[in-house]
């Protein structure tokens, strides 16, 4: 059974409905991320299960109990803010004793508990600081630290890498995950950052305008987008959408007008019964030949613009189908203008909705 | 070079306060201290041991102590209120807080009087739904300066205080409750001790402003005396210009001490503010 689960829940503000009938299970001990870009509400989602936000409908179950109505501090659930959100005026030993000390847990062991934690998130030593004293990363792992010590029977992440730079922003990514493993905990992460998010998490839940359009492994989305909007999220730019979508001799079997293409069955086909086609730039080729290739599909087109990328050439090609993007490694440009034949792996398509 | 000549943007300034107020008051200080030719304490001995004077003294010490007090504890509240509202109510709402500021406290004086007196708003309301059966005697007491200076100053202190409450994270109070506080646990031990700063400031500009103002307790005390008043006495009415010049430094050592104490409390307070 899932730890915690967002069953149906519905926020709004001002009649604007932001999650509507959102659903969401969590297993024990995954690291899980919500990506997305700005406005289509994993943030919302996060701050509805610290309780921050309260939901206009729906239920939040967390390990079997109801917490829909459970205010934020009778959770147990630690945060993590983007602005690391140090309390100013205390150290950093008082900043991470706060949560204890509200539990009354006697001087000693307070003691003893926030100088563990200091050591797990590499501060020991710090603890006389103020967090004006600090760098960026030193904060964020006093906001961490802060967070972990109450023993939260979960983690809940908000952009918590986008105020560091980007060599700091590695480094923290892989020291959240370790602790994460580490320790065991449950983990909600909110990022905007692909990378970021595929790099650290279990599972990955993309969403757009208050929908999860897609939630499995990194690698899973990475290869088998099941929605246009999650392809062109993670770099599919050529989409062909057909008109029909046949099944032969094992195949799958695709037409436009007069252009009829095949794909072979693997996950990113059989994930979705759409019938729009996503590839890769680099995933296409372009040729002059003229002699037909077993296992490609094939288009003609013009080279409209040719780009030198260094490793690579980048050409869009014009075709009855619209333009498509292709990077290929070469010695010898094709010239714009020049017509071709573009190349579509059959095992390479992947049918999205 | 450079900075040589930005001190120029200085001059006008300091040569302006240098000529009406910093020689001004070394030449009162000074005078304290010489009468007929000679060096002489007695003004001061003459206040420090006479009653009269002394019970001045502590009822000027005991209306700005009050009135200090009231004012950040009916102040704070409403200065959080207001920081937490969207620009457009803040506006409104600071621009009535300040709106007591732009009449003059003679008028506002006389309106607390119409009010206050014997046969005014309050009495005769509170002895007309029966609660009381002869006139309070609130006009011409300590009371009624207090009330009249908490009118006058509880703007300052909530102009203060709302600037430094703006600068507030509101992710603070929420890292404060998934920490475990309740809303008024974290209000105590996030918005307080980081108001300290505003709460400082503004309480030093109503205490030495209570201190130091004259309309206020002229019309609304009587015959109570504060300090300002009995100074405004001594030099005008009774020609005293020593004594004047006398209590006039002592106002002005009760101030540094006052401003000196309450920066220690604010370090104790708040030490990385």
């Amino acid at each position: 059974m899932a730890l915690l689960t967002l069953e149906n829940v519905s926020v709004a503000y001002d009649n604007q409905y932001i999650l509507q009938n959102f659903n969401l299970n969590i297993e024990k001990g995954q690291l899980i991320s919500l990506l997305g870009p700005s406005g289509c509400g994993k943030t919302t989602t996060l701050r509805l299960i610290a309780g921050f936000l309260e939901a206009k409908d729906g239920r939040f179950m967390f390990e079997g109990k109801d917490y829909t109505r459970v205010p934020v501090n009778k959770r147990n659930f630690g945060f993590v803010f983007q602005s690391y959100a140090l309390f100013p005026h205390l150290s950093v030993f008082d900043n991470v004793a706060f949560g204890l000390r509200l539990r009354k847990i006697n001087e000693t062991e307070v003691k003893t508990r926030v100088q563990h934690i200091l050591e797990v998130v590499s501060l020991g030593g710090y603890e006389k600081r103020f967090p004006k004293e600090l760098s960026g990363g030193q904060r964020q792992r006093v906001a961490i630290a802060r967070a972990l010590v109450i023993q939260p029977d979960l983690l809940l992440f908000d952009e918590p890498l986008s105020n560091l730079d980007a060599n700091l922003r590695i480094n923290m990514r892989v020291e959240i995950r370790r602790i994460q493993q580490e320790l065991g905990i449950t983990t909600v992460y909110v990022s905007h950052d692909q990378e970021e998010c595929f790099s650290i998490s279990d599972q990955v839940a993309i969403m757009n305008k208050g929908v999860i359009e897609q939630l499995d492994d990194p690698a899973t989305i990475f290869k088998y987008p099941k929605t246009e909007f999650i392809a062109r999220f993670i770099g599919f730019t050529n989409f062909i959408d057909f008109a029909e979508r046949t099944e032969q001799n094992g195949e799958i079997g695709l037409r436009v007008g007069d252009h009829q293409f095949t794909a072979s069955k693997n996950p990113g086909t059989a994930s979705s019964s759409g019938k729009k086609c996503a590839m890769r730039p680099d995933d296409l080729l372009v040729t002059t030949e003229e002699s037909a290739e077993p296992g490609m599909n094939r288009l003609r087109g013009t080279v409209k613009v040719s780009t030198f990328l260094g490793r690579s050439y980048q050409y869009v090609v014009e075709t009855e189908l619209g333009d498509f993007t292709v990077n290929q490694e070469m010695e010898t440009p094709y010239k714009t203008g020049m017509n071709v034949n573009l190349l579509f792996p059959k095992d390479k398509v992947v049918l999205v909705d | 070079m450079r900075k040589t000549g930005l001190y120029l943007l200085l001059l006008p300034g300091v040569l302006f306060l240098t000529l009406f107020m910093v020689i001004p008051i070394v030449m009162t200080i000074a005078s304290t201290f010489y009468q007929d030719g000679s060096f002489t304490i007695q003004g001061y001995l003459q206040f420090l041991t006479d009653a009269y004077f002394l019970k001045i003294m502590l009822t000027t010490l005991q209306v700005s102590l009050v009135t200090t007090i009231a004012c950040v504890l009916i102040g704070f509240p409403a200065a959080y209120y207001i920081s937490k509202l969207g620009p457009r109510k803040k506006g409104i709402l600071l621009a009535l807080a300040i709106f007591p500021l732009l009449t003059s406290s003679v008028v506002r004086s006389f309106s607390w009087m119409i009010i206050l007196g014997k046969k005014g708003l309050l009495n005769s309301s509170l002895l007309a739904i029966g609660l009381i059966d002869k006139p309070l005697e609130i006009l011409y007491t300590p009371t009624a300066m207090m009330i009249g200076l908490i009118h006058l100053f509880l703007p300052l202190i909530i102009i203060t205080l709302v600037g430094v409450m703006e600068n507030i994270d509101p992710d603070l109070l929420k890292a404060a409750e998934s920490l475990g506080a309740s809303k008024l646990t974290a209000f105590w031990k996030v918005i307080v001790p980081l108001s300290v700063p505003g709460l400082i400031i503004g309480s030093i500009l109503v205490f030495v402003g209570s201190l130091t103002a004259y309309t206020t307790p002229a019309l609304l005390g009587g015959k109570q005396r504060v300090i300002s008043t009995f100074l405004y006495q001594n030099a005008i009415t009774l020609n005293d210009w020593h004594l004047a010049s006398v209590i006039a430094t002592i106002m002005i050592v009760i101030t540094f001490v006052v401003i000196y104490f309450m920066n220690k409390l604010a370090t104790k307070l708040n030490p990385k503010g």
